[in-house]
């Protein structure tokens, strides 16, 4: 049965994006997002469908589902667009709502993945270290703003404007080139580390009253490390390993 | 009792950073360089989790939350780490630096139990969705959105049995090495210290998805030390 001939409340859609906070809550490894998606999106179907309809529509959101859980947003917003059309048997010549989903989630979920844990979380994390070894307290809230301030544009406006847009959306995130931006976040993190390890190992050399010179030494070792790093060797052993050579030396 | 509140502001902090991680928010609270100093504050000693988020956080830093994949719980390492410091450091005198380290060293190992708790969890959400399709069928929508919500109960269960493991064996631990290693420990721990991020560097810079991530590290590090050097 077909219910509504208007745009969704706010205040609907406003539960939707409370919501998407929650959308990884019953993450499982059947189909991992689904029922969040359906828990998501359940304030606005009912808005659109009532009865059978009603659980058809949840039926279809039932199906499998993963994506990065920022990027889901506009995704989720676009599935709203969708699912109002159809709803009011405006469809026709339109994509699917499973189609779109099922075509979008897995580039959105390498772009999402690649651009906030890949790109911004380190980057954001190197900068609040930089700060933190300055004994400042404040590291943390800049390691956060740096963070939710991208994370919280694309949550609500990727949600928002995935209704009000529909599918026109994803030309728009096409256009921030986020892989491209990963990139560059990736750049910057291995060049922050680089100057982190710099004033780390500067500053124990010193309180150690060792030569400087050996400092330069840090760099094939950080290369070593990493290199057993890619080769699978696990970081927790690594640090066990030298923390237990270090005492040993202490004695 | 001052202890026993101790432990469990810590399992509040721990059950709500570990949602963060992924069953709600997400707004990176998690993170070992936020957890850390946070539990330091709520106990009373912020310079303590600082310390630790600094140790900490670049350690797993390059272990990506995809798909499946559950990297190490660092969240429940720092907040565990940071309540053991805090705590065995009052109840064995030792306090500081190597008292910190010696937490960590121990919290770290223990902290694998997460990964393996953050599974149960995991399945025991599938059952959750067979629960919630049976529930559709018969039109319950709101069954279904509670069974959902149940999920987060499970993530909050691993997040406090992770926090569990490694406080109570931590504590047992930490009391029985603090008299041996502490000597040790702080003839040491300056390097000990250089080693943790060292480490995590290393790790981010061998599996970071970068052309030339060497050559920009050594680049960057050589320019930092030479500009401090000549300072």
């Amino acid at each position: 049965m077909k219910l509504s001939s208007g745009k969704l409340p706010p205040w609907i859609l406003m539960r939707v994006l409370l919501r998407s906070f929650l959308l990884q809550a019953s993450w499982n490894f059947e189909r991992m997002q689904s029922l969040g998606v359906l828990y998501v999106l359940a304030p606005a179907l009912r808005v659109f469908y009532r009865d059978e309809d009603l659980v058809l529509a949840c039926q279809r959101h039932l199906t499998y589902f993963n994506t990065h859980p920022f990027l889901a947003s506009p995704i989720l917003g676009t599935t709203l667009a969708l699912e109002e059309k159809r709803s009011r048997n405006e469809a026709a010549g339109s994509i699917d709502v499973d189609e779109f989903k099922a075509m979008i989630m897995a580039p959105y979920a390498a772009m999402g993945d690649a651009f906030f844990w890949g790109g911004i979380r380190p980057l954001a994390a190197c900068v609040a270290l930089y700060i933190a070894l300055q004994g400042a307290l404040w590291a943390p809230v800049v390691f956060l703003v740096l963070f939710n301030v991208p994370h919280l544009a694309f949550r609500i406006g990727g949600l928002v404007g995935g209704y009000t847009q529909g599918v026109r959306l994803t030309q728009v995130i096409q256009r921030f080139r986020l892989p491209d931006l990963a990139i560059r976040c990736k750049e910057g993190t291995v060049i922050f580390l680089g100057g982190l390890c710099a004033s780390l190992v500067f500053k124990c050399l010193q309180g150690e009253k060792v030569w400087s010179g050996w400092g330069f030494t840090a760099i094939p070792v950080v290369v070593l490390l990493g290199w057993l790093g890619r080769k699978g060797v696990s970081n927790l052993i690594l640090i066990l390993i030298f923390s237990g050579i270090l005492l040993l030396l202490a004695r | 009792m001052p202890f026993v509140a101790d432990y469990l502001f810590a399992a509040g902090i721990a059950i709500l950073a570990g949602l963060d991680r992924t069953a709600a928010m997400q707004f990176m609270v998690s993170r070992p360089i936020v957890a850390a100093p946070v539990t330091g504050f709520v106990l009373g000693d912020p310079w303590s989790g600082l310390q630790v988020g600094i140790l900490i956080e670049l350690m797993w830093l390059g272990r990506l939350p995809v798909g499946a994949a559950i990297p190490p719980d660092d969240t429940q390492i720092a907040v565990a780490g940071t309540a053991l410091a805090i705590i065995m450091g009052s109840w064995t005198g030792f306090s500081g630096l190597p008292m910190i380290l010696l937490c960590l060293l121990v919290s770290m190992p223990l902290g694998k139990a997460g990964q393996g708790f953050d599974r149960l969890a995991r399945k025991a959400n599938g059952w959750l969705l067979e629960r919630a399709d049976a529930a559709l069928l018969g039109g319950r929508l709101a069954s279904v959105e509670r069974f959902h919500l149940l999920g987060v109960v499970l993530f909050a269960a691993a997040s406090l049995a992770t926090y569990l493991v490694i406080m109570s064996a931590g504590t047992v631990a930490v009391w029985q090495l603090a008299p041996f290693l502490m000597p040790l420990l702080t003839e040491a721990s300056p390097w000990i210290q250089l080693a943790f991020p060292l480490v995590g560097a290393a790790m981010i810079i061998g599996t970071i998805n970068v052309s030339r991530s060497v050559v920009l590290f050594s680049a960057s590090f050589v320019a930092v030390f030479l500009l401090l050097w000549h300072q």
